[in-house]
């Protein structure tokens, strides 16, 4: 359709614009209140054109547009856009939650230094990650892909005055950068398979004929995987999202929750036709999914600071994506990650109110803000809910498709996977409610508490807005208004296909309640002890609080591996390369020493060449089939 | 009124040959300079024999080969004048005229 | 070649005319026995005194060969005034120069090898043809038409030579004086 036909571009292009008005005209201090005019209005632009772009989807099939680039030689690439089902839902998804969050932070950033700041990145960021989404080809994905990453530094960093800040920038750029090794590793496979073009589509026809090598494809599938782990926080690259939390919580919201972080899953839906031609990379992927799931899960469990249990949950739930694209269940993982971002992003935006509130991220100190923050308290349980997974809620919709998607899978272990998903749907609801009871319930625990109020309508609006998302995305499964279609029949691997296991059904549910149940008994209703369960384990209790040791383990890899590698490359450098170099000059200097010896100064010297050359010339040129004797005859 | 020649041209050119040998012997063997002179102007006398010969053997009536042995000549004895000339500077310079000694252009 | 010319002498010999022979073996012999002491003797004097008989023998050669007016050349600036050349530059270099001097140099094998492979090429080369034996024009006036030669068709070669004799003259006299005394 022409008239959605360059308007694609307009959708990542609009918060783009915002981006450099923003930083032309709002970034002065007298000017800041005005940046997020800019914004929203992008935003809103976005999400009109994205929804736009699904319904003619739904109608005429996949949206392209395209804007010539690069041609050389046999090189010709594209600015392209391509807007499918998969990317539609995406770009609707992305667009809405960033417009929502947007104006949340005219509320939570207001008076903060850097205002204009703050929402220059943010456009930046929302532009590329809209960017990300629309791409046609692999290339111009991995330039969206980058760009978000340095919206991730740069928003993590944002108060980068506060060394831990600075820090948890540093960390979750460098984490990222060896799963993006993995993406520009798949880029040069396929430039080594001289194949340039890089368009999903052209590479599903490549996968499809069978043209490329199925090592060829199983090494790009493999590859495209290590820059999910990567950017996706998944075992083992999960360290650097807790520490994510020193940014605004808006920015844990919206990128590290509920869009960046998506964008692994995203891309490995999007090459799905890689994988599928190489199950041995899905195996991987169940299998990390569930270990990340699970471990994630239970690191979730020993931490005290709102903020960190909810980047662990955001791990582990995307685990359960993971596990789910491994299993085969493209449309139970996709379905996931969008109610996922509804209720994730809920839950940050409430844990933002209270830090607004009370100043302060550990649990511990708070109490009792459940007769004083109403609307958040509300809203925020409803989000627990969902994550937990209990119907009639988003999250047991898409987290029981997940389940059964494992339970049916014919991946070797699957039974396995399954039982440890269904395990962690207890740890899942058992943290999420230890959360909500100690923060809304029970008596205050510290001075801050008295004097908490609850948060403005900008801030409470999108609570309340995400609460109603989450709690009826799950209808989307029957019917995505405006398509005619349900979540099922529109984003989808292959043929459509529904698998319900009652029994995994009814295991998750009653996961879930007992999880809720012994929160309860723990944390509300004093029954159990938790300190006392942690002095009679205390092994158990150390291993989740340091996390399981991981960033001990990475930092060990660093300094010993890493160096000791490094140590070798420069040896290297120093005697090979250089030795090469020097090897030249030396042999130069040979050379020119020998050739001396023909520089004798005498002139004598020089004339017996002369003559012996002239003798050798006439030799050469007259000289056939002569002996000795017809030296003497002078005659013919 | 032609008549044949007493001798053929061939006893000519063998005297040049081995004259032009001789003076390449010298010139590339002498310590003393002013011999690699003397050796020369062997050389060139070989070359006038040369063109002598031919000047006569070709019918005589063609001057150029004698018209050459008078150049020739006459360029031998300036080069002689000028080469000794400068043999005697380089002799006041360097106080010999050993070949071997006089060797600044080396390496 | 012995055989060919050693038949011409026979038979010039038989025809009476021997005489011819004769001379050229001398002045042949003249030239070349000198020539080889001016390069192998051991007195740089004794082999500026022994270009004298070459250089004669060589203008022998040319009257032989009817060029008259060359060999009056030869002699007068060869022998009058080259060799004289030569014999004052040995007379003002040698005097205090080193009297053991040894006569060749280090290329000696070497550079007799180079002369006798050139001699050989060479000599080879003149056996590749059938040289003819005649004829044998007399030579009448071939001074005047030598004159003619060089003052009519070849008069710029002529003036140019002389061009080169005067600028060699001055050249000569400016390089030998050297730095003036004083």
């Amino acid at each position: 359709m022409a008239e959605v036909g360059y308007a694609l571009f307009l959708i990542p292009g609009l918060p783009l614009l915002a981006f450099l008005l923003i930083s032309g005209i709002a970034l002065r201090p007298d000017r800041e209140r005005i940046a997020p005019a800019f914004l929203i209005p992008a935003l809103g632009g976005s999400l009109w054109l994205s929804v736009r772009a699904l319904v003619a989807v739904a109608r005429h099939g996949d949206q392209t547009a395209w804007w010539p680039w690069v041609y050389v030689g046999s090189i010709s690439l594209d600015f392209g856009a391509l807007v499918d089902e998969l990317s539609a839902v995406m770009l609707v998804v992305v667009s809405g939650v960033s417009l929502l969050i947007q104006i949340y932070s005219i509320g939570y950033m207001k008076g903060e230094i850097g205002y204009g700041r703050y929402f220059a990145y943010m456009s930046l960021f929302s532009g590329s990650m809209l960017g990300l989404v629309i791409s046609d080809n692999l290339l111009q994905t991995y330039v969206f892909w980058e760009l978000v990453g340095i919206c991730s530094y740069l928003l993590i960093g944002f108060w980068y005055r506060r060394p831990a800040a600075a820090a948890a920038a540093k960390k979750a750029f460098v984490v990222t950068r060896f799963g993006d090794l993995g993406f520009m590793a798949a880029l040069l496979v396929l430039s080594s398979q001289r194949w340039w073009h890089f368009q999903f589509g052209q590479l599903e026809r490549l996968v499809a004929q069978g043209i490329l090598a199925e090592g060829v494809v199983a090494a790009l599938a493999l590859l495209i995987f290590c820059a999910a782990v990567g950017k996706s926080a998944q075992f083992p690259l999960h360290i650097w999202l807790p520490d994510a939390m020193e940014g605004p919580t808006p920015v844990s919201a919206l990128i590290h929750a509920a869009t960046m972080v998506a964008a692994g899953v995203y891309l490995v839906a999007r090459v799905y036709f890689l994988f599928a031609a190489a199950p041995a990379i899905l195996f991987v992927m169940a299998l990390i999914g569930a270990l990340t799931l699970f471990l994630a899960a239970t690191m979730g469990v020993a931490e005290n600071d709102i903020k960190r249990v909810l980047a662990y949950s955001t791990i582990s739930q995307l685990g359960y994506m993971m596990l789910a694209l491994g299993v085969g269940g493209y449309t139970a993982g996709v379905f996931h990650l969008t109610t996922h971002a509804f209720f994730k992003a809920l839950l940050f935006l409430t844990a933002g109110s209270v830090i607004h509130a009370v100043h302060t991220n550990n649990m511990w100190q708070m109490g009792g803000l459940g007769r004083r923050m109403p609307i958040t308290a509300v809203t925020c349980l409803i989000g627990a809910l969902a994550l937990a997974g209990i119907v009639p809620l988003s999250g047991f919709w898409s987290k029981d498709e997940i389940l059964s998607a494992a339970w049916f899978s014919e991946v070797p272990g699957h039974e396995v996977f399954c039982g440890l998903a269904l395990l962690t749907v207890f740890i899942t609801a058992f943290y999420m409610f230890r959360l909500w009871f100690v923060t809304f319930m029970g008596e205050a625990r510290s001075a801050e508490v008295h004097g908490a109020r609850e948060s403005p309508w900008v801030m409470a609006g999108p609570l309340v807005i995400f609460a109603a998302l989450a709690a009826v995305a799950g209808g989307l499964k029957r019917i995505v208004p405006g398509t005619g279609h349900g979540f099922g029949e529109l984003v989808r691997f292959g043929e459509p296909h529904e698998a319900i296991s009652y029994l995994v059904i009814g295991l998750s549910t009653a996961a879930a309640a007992a999880g809720i149940v012994v929160a309860w008994a723990a944390y509300r209703a004093r029954l159990v002890s938790p300190a006392a369960f942690n002095a009679r384990f205390p092994a158990v209790y150390a291993l989740l609080k340091n996390a399981w040791y991981f960033d001990r383990a990475w930092e060990l890899f660093a300094t010993q591996v890493v160096i000791a590698g490094s140590a070798v490359a420069a040896w290297f450098d120093r005697h090979v390369v250089n030795g090469m170099v020097d090897g030249v000059a030396w042999l130069s200097g040979w050379f020119s020493r020998r050739l001396q010896a023909t520089e004798t100064g005498q002139v004598q010297f020089y004339a017996m060449i002369f003559v012996a050359a002239l003798v050798a010339g006439l030799v050469a040129v007259f000289g056939r089939e002569t002996s000795l004797l017809d030296l003497l005859r002078l005659g013919p | 009124m032609m008549s044949i020649a007493p001798i053929p041209i061939q006893p000519y050119l063998v005297v040049s040959v081995l004259l032009f040998a001789i003076g390449v012997l010298a010139v590339l063997t002498r310590r003393n300079a002013i011999a690699v002179l003397m050796g020369v102007e062997l050389m060139l006398n070989a070359a006038n024999i040369n063109f002598v010969a031919f000047w006569r053997y070709g019918g005589g009536e063609q001057m150029e080969g004698q018209v050459f042995a008078v150049i020739v000549i006459t360029v031998a004895a300036a080069e002689a004048a000028v080469a000794l000339a400068i043999v005697l500077n380089v002799y006041r310079r360097f106080k010999t005229v050993n070949v071997d000694q006089i060797n600044l252009m080396k390496g | 070649m012995i055989a060919s010319v050693w038949e011409a002498i026979w038979q010039s010999f038989l025809a009476g005319s021997f005489w011819y022979p004769l001379a050229f073996v001398c002045f042949a012999l003249g030239t070349l026995i000198p020539a080889a002491l001016v390069a192998l003797s051991r007195n740089i004097l004794h082999s500026a005194l022994w270009l004298l008989p070459c250089l004669a023998s060589v203008a022998g050669l040319y009257l032989l060969l009817g060029a008259e007016l060359l060999a009056a050349i030869q002699i007068l600036v060869y022998c009058g005034g080259i060799v004289v050349l030569i014999l004052f530059a040995v007379m003002l270099t040698h005097g205090v120069g080193d009297p053991d001097m040894r006569v060749h140099n280090q290329q000696l094998v070497w550079g007799l090898v180079a002369a006798i492979g050139l001699a050989g090429i060479l000599l080879h080369l003149l056996g590749q043809e059938a040289w003819q034996m005649g004829p044998w024009a007399p030579s009448g006036d071939v001074t005047a038409r030598l004159a003619d030669a060089l003052l009519r068709p070849y008069v710029l070669a002529f003036e140019v030579a002389s061009v080169i004799l005067l600028a060699a003259m001055i050249g000569a006299i400016v390089i030998a004086r050297g730095e003036p005394e004083g």
